[in-house]
């Protein structure tokens, strides 16, 4: 106990030598205000947030000080973090919302102090941005990684007449959806079969079931649809990576990708482990959500509007109706890996 | 409780070990305190203090709940997917008229208060159900909660995830409501913040039980000697019951307020708050062996994690790294406490 008690004194003491110390030293230097700027990501662990938010430190780096918060998937959380930010004089906010429809609240707090917000990744809806006029968003078009999903498709179909193993013209695929009542889920879904079509290919539905994004669960899907569907199965469509390479597992364990063997997974998302499948040839493409110009965009305008700039002032970045950025989706195939890979380099 | 006698002060280098064991909990928030003044003294300001206490409010609300059943020697787990269904079924009940995507498109205007009574027995119905199960059916109460845990997320899944809208958050919320919530008022130029006077009122309330009460003597009873308590002739189930189902419709105030704050829900809203309002009682002197506690004890728990969430966010900590810390004071507080404890005995 002795101890225990002795070792908290002296660290106290410490802490308030330092204090001082600190003190001392903050006076004697120059008051030099830095530009502070507060950022929520919903969750640090997301895999994919995980690279914006690389993206953002990265070109916020010697522009500004980044007053970076991880939200936990709690809104709540984040509300806090938010008033915590505006308390400590940040001079714009960049967003990343646990739940779009909790854009009122936080916009609420900005606009008490007359803070500009720029939202990025999780969209607000029209009326909550319209609700604040110094507040933007940065992101994607739900419907354009479905559309490039839908293409790729199209095109590597169109390429390879040996996939149409029943030889009957029609596209048999089964699809691996993310979270039902997600935007992306419901966007990918509709719009990747529908480009298929519209590029005059037919197609037949074996199996539709949402994966919740998720890898294990994809793969206990893709086990299931073999056992009943086997070598009927021409195509396998999945709203992302994750859930792409659950199902590239699965099929392993059917010995296909070994010698001539076959099955064509495309996903969306071209996370690092599903460029390494493509390399391989496991995977036939995925689309690039490209972290790195998003979190570039957020940095962007965030500065611009802290500093009391126009909002796209020395920027390449276009608003559209909706004070948004959208960031392009792009394809990404073996052909031009290249760029996806530049996203994740350091 | 132990409590120290100023009387004497004999200052003593024994007594003087002896005050600061007896109140380590003080000494670790002192101790956070200076680290993060240190870092950034303007940490100290009116507003970082309304914000902490604001943010607190909520949680000792639900801190409270638990705390009774903590001290009746049990733990409840289902609290964080109770306030999950208190924040799910106010906020459906409770959408702007106006709003497009309401839950129940033809639900007249309610009062505020109704949905939120109503959540308030809802919850301190599953709570009851907790309290049965524990008392009556003599399961463990960690097993017993961690079921209704679950049971009760796939309740509010149900509920959250259907037709016309799906598994959307639960958004435009009544301005009455959020206003309840989120508003303030003025005193002296200082903002007050309506949260923490529900907060405080509670906190009073639960105070008044626990120590002005039979219901507080009996589950300090129960919480001290089960077996003794029998004897004495108190009614073991009843208060047992009676502990969760108040535990429950604290959760379901919480819940609701919780909404409100937010501005929104889903049945995510309150996941793993559980472990949050139990950390915090044990470090505000609350023993898992039951019988021991305050309710002066929980809101210092509670403030403690505040502290240190806000402040150490203040201080622009990586936010890993404050898992770790977090953890390590839960381990601290209780090694110290524990120590107290087992001395008395």
């Amino acid at each position: 106990m002795k101890k225990l008690v002795s070792v908290l004194l002296v660290l106290s003491l410490m802490f308030t030598l330092v204090a001082c110390n600190s003190a001392e030293k903050a006076t004697s230097e120059p008051e030099e205000e830095s530009l502070k700027i507060g950022v929520t990501i919903y969750k640090f662990d997301d895999n994919f947030m995980s690279f914006v938010r690389r993206a953002v430190e990265k070109n916020a780096e010697g522009k500004a000080e980044l007053i970076l918060n991880d939200s936990q998937n709690d809104q709540a959380k984040q509300n806090d973090q938010v008033e915590m930010m505006l308390s400590k004089g940040v001079k714009s906010l960049a967003i990343n919302l646990v739940d779009p429809q909790a854009a009122p609240t936080i916009i609420a707090k900005a606009k008490e102090e007359g803070t500009p917000v720029v939202f990025f990744n999780k969209e607000p809806s029209a009326e909550d941005m319209a609700s604040y006029e110094k507040c933007w968003y940065v992101g994607t078009t739900s419907s354009e990684s479905g559309i490039i999903q839908g293409k790729l498709i199209a095109d590597s179909w169109k390429n390879h007449p040996e996939w149409d193993k029943n030889r009957d013209g029609k596209i048999q695929y089964v699809l691996l959806k993310g979270e039902p009542g997600h935007p992306d889920a419901e966007a990918r879904t509709k719009y990747s079969v529908e480009t298929v079509v519209s590029e005059g290919i037919q197609v037949d539905e074996l199996e539709l079931q949402t994966g919740m994004w998720d890898s294990v669960k994809a793969k206990e899907l893709m086990d299931a649809w073999f056992a009943k569907h086997g070598d009927s199965i021409e195509f396998v469509i999945a709203n992302n990576d994750a859930m792409a390479l659950g199902a590239v597992n699965s099929l392993k364990a059917e010995g296909y990708f070994k010698e001539d063997k076959i099955m064509p997974v495309v996903g969306v998302d071209a996370i690092p482990d599903a460029l390494t499948q493509i390399e391989a040839g496991t995977l036939v493409g995925s689309v690039l959500n490209d972290a790195a110009n998003q979190g570039k965009a957020t940095v962007d305008l965030a500065l611009n509007v802290a500093e009391g700039k126009d909002v796209l002032d020395g920027t390449e970045w276009k608003l559209d109706d909706k004070k948004s950025v959208r960031v392009p989706y792009l394809p990404i195939t073996n052909d031009n890996i290249q760029i996806a890979k530049d996203c994740y380099a350091e | 409780m132990p409590k120290i006698d100023i009387k004497k002060k004999n200052l003593s280098k024994e007594n003087v070990l002896n005050w600061m064991m007896n109140n380590a909990i003080f000494l670790v928030l002192i101790g956070l305190l200076v680290i993060i003044v240190s870092v950034s003294p303007d940490f100290i300001s009116l507003r970082n203090l309304r914000n902490i206490l604001s943010q607190a409010s909520t949680r000792v609300i639900m801190a409270l709940g638990v705390g009774g059943i903590i001290v009746a020697k049990g733990t409840d787990l289902s609290l964080g997917r109770l306030v999950g269904l208190a924040a799910v079924v106010s906020a459906s009940l409770l959408q702007d008229p106006e709003y497009a995507y309401k839950m129940y498109p033809n639900l007249p205007h309610l009062h505020i208060f109704i949905p939120i009574i109503l959540v308030m027995i809802i919850t301190g119905f599953f709570g009851l159900i907790n309290g049965f199960i524990v008392a009556k059916l003599k399961v463990d109460p960690f097993i017993a909660t961690l079921g209704m845990m679950v049971i009760v997320y796939g309740v509010n899944s149900i509920y959250f995830d259907r037709p016309p809208y799906g598994a959307q958050p639960i958004g435009g919320l009544d301005e009455a409501f959020t206003h309840f919530a989120q508003g303030a008022f003025m005193i002296g130029g200082f903002k007050i913040p309506f949260l923490v006077i529900y907060a405080a009122i509670v906190t009073i309330i639960i105070w008044t039980l626990w120590n002005k009460t039979k219901f507080g003597k009996n589950i300090f009873a129960i919480g001290g000697n089960i077996d003794a308590a029998t004897v004495s002739g108190v009614d073991v189930v009843k208060y047992l019951v009676m502990v969760y189902a108040l535990g429950g419709m604290l959760y379901g105030l919480g819940g609701s307020l919780e909404a409100a704050r937010i501005g929104s829900a889903t049945n995510n809203t309150g996941n793993m708050y559980e472990l949050d309002a139990i950390s915090a009682c044990i470090v505000g002197g609350l023993s898992f062996s039951g019988g021991i506690g305050t309710v002066g004890g929980i809101v210092i728990g509670v403030l403690i994690f505040q502290v240190i969430a806000y402040g150490l966010s203040f201080i622009g900590v990586n936010p890993y790294l404050q898992f770790i810390i977090k953890g390590l004071i839960i381990i601290v507080a209780v090694a110290i406490d524990s120590r107290k404890y087992i001395k008395k005995k």
